[in-house]
């Protein structure tokens, strides 16, 4: 019996309840969150380890201005681009604030991946048990780059469009395979209107869905696996120390038992390991 | 990592777990202070620095500075250093090679490094990649940001030209070759190679029209011009060096 249910419950409190009830008998909804939520983290988790989510945030922004953007933007080469492009940073209201979120919003979550990827790096995060977790990311990083790249054409104006042609090209130059990447990118053989429709269509659906789908693959993985500790945690620290100290005692003890001869630690310290390898 | 490694980490992990703190409040609220940071300093950037309507496409004039957006500049400066078509610079080093080995080498990476320690400074190798890599990369995308844009308007040192090759030289001009080529010290220092003296290579114009409509990525294809154009820039270029120095 607890005490804080004190008098009768509003009917308004009860059908709630009621509702919930009945969702999460359904779904489990109710245990799901309570353990997402409330499922322990190392105690060391660091400020360097919000790049990812922040990356993630920065996604969702890009997510909706870039809907916002595809309402007022035309795929059409023969000046509609252009014009709409203008438009909208012109005549539209905010729109020169969205598609600037959109434009800087591009820059920031490449600078943000990247750190969050230095950050996994330094820390060795990749290791075992987190590796797929890594190769999902390292997808998450092409794709993040390939956003950015397919983008920049969209606003159809010089320098957009003569980058991209360079751009394309180096796709092409590849060997064997170097061609037909060249025809799916360009949509032809030729840069051209169908140029334009491909990378807008490359740019907010086939990547976007493959951006959403490996980022629940890596925060699948992320869950199933916990935030990993950082190196120097204090607890981590402790253990060293300790591991340390035992290590030091042993070789006394050595020493002590073997007069005339000095003999040092062999191995490493158990559970940390001693190779780089 | 050996299978007693594993489980020592696995042990080890649980520990962290055991004594740690819950995701919410924890994780969850450094998590939003550095995300709603981030997304402010990127109002803040759309606020402060505008964005700006560049001039429509015109796929006839070429005058421009093919430049990529930043976070593509170590890529460009990539293309400048390996834009010689010899043994030791080859132009597919660049286009290819690198950025195929980094990416299998960022792919692979936890395969390749699988030891159980984790503190950078045990860790020399994986410590001077890091190192190397970042330096580069910040190195090459501040080259890129702080390379002349280099259009050579104002003409090209070059004497002895005849009328057909001066009409040449203002075909070079008028296209922005300038913004990848460089004549005489004047223009670009890449992604193209220097033509000062491209007309020692023998070519007829016949086979440097050919190359103007189909070059060799990434220099894109000026088949659009008329053909009167492409003779007199064929002429002007075959020229230099021999002819026109």
């Amino acid at each position: 019996m607890t005490t804080k249910d004190i008098g009768p419950k509003g009917t308004v409190q009860k059908s709630a309840e009621g509702a919930l009830d009945f969702v999460d008998e359904r779904s489990g909804v109710k245990t799901g969150a309570r353990w997402f939520l409330f499922r322990n983290i190392p105690a060391g988790t660091s400020w360097f380890q919000t790049l990812g989510f922040t990356a993630m945030v920065v996604f969702g922004m890009q997510a909706i201005t870039g809907i916002i953007l595809a309402m007022y933007y035309v795929p059409d080469t023969s000046g509609g681009a252009y014009a709409s492009i203008q438009r909208i940073t012109e005549e539209v209201t905010w729109g020169w604030m969205v598609r600037g979120m959109h434009k800087w919003g591009a820059s920031v979550m490449i600078i943000v991946v990247f750190l969050h990827m230095a950050r996994v790096f330094i820390w060795g995060s990749y290791k075992y048990p987190r590796e797929l977790t890594w190769v999902t990311g390292a997808v998450l990083l092409m794709f993040t780059l390939f956003m950015g790249l397919t983008g920049y054409l969209l606003v159809w104006d010089q320098k957009a469009y003569w980058a991209t042609v360079v751009a394309v090209n180096i796709f092409a130059s590849a060997p064997i395979v170097g061609p037909y990447i060249g025809d799916i990118l360009r949509a032809g053989p030729e840069f051209g209107p169908s140029t334009l429709s491909r990378f807008y269509s490359i740019h907010m659906l086939v990547i976007p869905a493959g951006i959403a789908a490996f980022i629940g693959l890596h925060l699948y993985f992320i869950m199933r696996l916990g935030i990993s500790e950082p190196p120097w945690a204090k607890r981590r620290l402790r253990i060293e120390r300790d591991e340390e100290d035992a290590r030091r005692r042993a070789a006394r003890e050595q020493a002590a038992a073997l007069p005339g001869t000095v003999t040092y630690p062999a191995g490493a310290p158990t559970g940390a390991g001693g190779d780089d390898r | 990592m050996k299978p007693a490694d594993k489980r020592a980490y696995d042990r080890d992990y649980a520990q962290a777990k055991k004594t740690g703190k819950p995701f919410f409040p924890y994780a969850i609220f450094k998590d939003t202070v550095i995300a709603t940071l981030t997304v402010l300093g990127i109002i803040i950037l759309a606020i402060v620095v505008r964005v700006e309507v560049g001039e429509p496409v015109n796929p006839a004039t070429t005058d421009f500075v093919p430049r990529p957006e930043w976070y593509f500049y170590f890529a460009f400066e990539l293309l400048k250093i390996f834009k010689n078509q010899d043994v030791f610079t080859p132009l597919i080093m660049a286009t290819f090679m690198v950025p195929n080995i980094l990416i299998i080498l960022l792919v692979v990476w936890p395969f390749i490094d699988r030891g159980p320690e984790r503190r950078i400074w045990k860790r020399p190798f994986a410590l001077g990649l890091t190192v190397i890599v970042t330096g580069m990369l910040c190195y090459l995308t501040w080259m890129g940001a702080n390379s002349p844009a280099g259009v050579a308007k104002g003409g090209l040192p070059v004497s002895g030209l005849d009328e057909e090759a001066t009409k040449g030289m203002g075909v070079y001009l008028a296209n922005g070759c300038g913004s990848c080529h460089m004549v005489a010290g004047v223009g670009a220092p890449g992604p193209g190679p220097d033509l000062t003296n491209e007309g020692t290579k023998g070519w007829d114009n016949a086979k440097m029209i050919a190359w103007f409509k189909a070059p060799k990525p990434p220099m894109p294809s000026y088949a659009s011009l008329p053909p009167a154009e492409l003779e007199a820039l064929a002429t002007f270029i075959t020229g230099l060096g021999t002819t026109y120095k």
